[in-house]
């Protein structure tokens, strides 16, 4: 370690915020996934039974898009 | 218990769907409005609700308490059907298996039917063709002309044993009782088996078999012991449950009864179903008991189907608060046709 440049600590301190911001967005992404799926099934079964309940059912559906939201301003923080 | 798992299946999707179809069903305010209307009225109010298709399908040829009668049948059947159709994988299996008891009403209607040599027509009005036994072949037992033809073309399904056992001698007492409680030991020990075989969910299902079995031995104990018949009651009992065959049986001897029921607490750990049955302490008619006791168990599966929201027990709760809409319905009907007092028909429901 001792005989790296300044270029290449850069470089690696710059690989790293990168793969903290794709990990931020992609464990954030599959996280938001997981619970709508859940939401998903149940909002198309409720929807199927009474259509008058499409608009709130995709409310609900869209809630956990927040998780990812979250994930994608850490990412952006730590990129810029 | 290791779970067999028959892949990634959407109960979320089923279960929210028949939660739906739940809150759908007739509310008690609904029933004490239709107290006090005649069948025709009847007839058009609940044409409103998800009774509408079969009522306009069928009332061309019936009218009165016929149509009635048969919309709700038609609508029970297919509203059953359609639950086998969009259940996923192990729920279906759980579902197809419950169900099957309307195989046994079908089958017993059939050969009561015949061995009373009724007409095919007539006895075609009262089969309700939820289960396994499907209207084409429910159509193809109703042309065989003895109970023994019946019989025998229901070789290879699961009750075939029990019928072909019982048959002769239903036909000799003229009286089918014992082959009808031989069938539901064997549906509920089926059900049992099937439930411990492994599958994802069984040990929901379980639950509620134990839950079904105990509730339906506890009513046969209030039965038999109203009716005061010296028999021996150790046929009509259902293993499987809290209760076992000759306890049964000694239950229903018991001649106090506080005794009774002190002896079945003592047995009982299902504190809301403790708090019920002391309420049956004081002696009420046989009819208000079980009417009290159904209700315990719809209570029990709703409060079953909040604890477990994505597994068997959401459908089966509506299954069960279908059937006892339907059951609802025919008794307000019928109770109108025999001009009953609005309070009698009332003591009938089970709202």
């Amino acid at each position: 370690m001792a005989d790296m440049t300044l270029e290449m600590v850069q470089a690696s301190q710059a690989g790293m915020k990168a793969l903290g911001a794709a990990i931020a967005v992609g464990a954030t992404g599959i996280a938001t996934g997981i619970a709508e799926m859940s939401i998903g099934s149940a909002a198309v079964g409720a929807t199927a039974e009474n259509k008058d309940i499409f608009g709130l059912a995709l409310l609900f559906v869209v809630i956990p898009e927040t998780i990812v939201i979250f994930g994608l301003v850490v990412a952006l923080l730590l990129l810029f | 218990m290791a779970e067999k798992r028959t892949g990634l299946v959407p109960y979320e999707y089923v279960c929210t769907r028949l939660r739906v179809r739940k809150s759908k069903l007739l509310a008690r305010e609904d029933y004490l409005r239709m107290l006090n209307m005649s069948i025709p009225e009847i007839t058009r109010f609940i044409e409103e609700t998800q009774y509408k298709k079969e009522i306009d399908e069928l009332g061309t040829s019936f009218s009165g308490i016929d149509l009635l009668e048969i919309a709700l049948s038609w609508n029970l059947a297919k509203e059953y059907q359609n639950i086998q159709k969009i259940a996923p994988g192990d729920l279906k299996r759980f579902t197809q298996s419950y169900l099957r008891r309307w195989d046994i009403q079908n089958v017993l209607t059939i050969l009561r039917g015949k061995a009373q040599k009724i007409k095919s027509g007539k006895i075609k009005e009262i089969l309700i063709p939820a289960g396994e036994l499907d209207r084409v072949i429910l159509d193809r037992l109703l042309k065989e002309e003895s109970p023994e033809r019946v019989v025998e073309a229901l070789k290879g399904y699961s009750m075939y044993p029990v019928l072909s056992k019982w048959l002769e001698s239903a036909i000799a007492e003229g009286s089918f009782a014992h082959m009808e409680n031989a069938l539901y030991r064997q549906f509920y020990s089926d059900l049992i088996e099937e439930a411990m075989s492994g599958f994802k969910g069984g040990r929901n299902y379980l639950d509620y078999i134990r839950l079904e079995i105990d509730m339906i031995n506890i009513r046969n104990m209030f039965r038999l012991r109203a009716d005061r018949i010296q028999q021996d009651a150790r046929e009509m009992a259902i293993p499987g449950g809290t209760f076992g065959v000759d306890e049964f049986q000694r239950l229903v001897n018991r001649e106090d009864h506080n005794e009774f029921i002190d002896a079945v607490k003592s047995r009982i750990k299902l504190r809301p179903l403790l708090d019920m049955l002391e309420t049956l302490r004081q002696e009420k008619s046989l009819r208000e008991t079980e009417i009290e006791l159904i209700k315990f168990q719809i209570q029990e599966m709703e409060s079953m189907s909040k604890r477990n929201p994505f597994s068997i027990h959401p459908i089966l709760t509506y299954l069960e608060k279908k059937k006892y809409e339907i059951i609802n319905l025919r008794a307000l009907a019928r109770g109108k046709e025999s001009n009953l007092p609005t309070e009698r028909i009332r003591g009938f429901l089970v709202i």
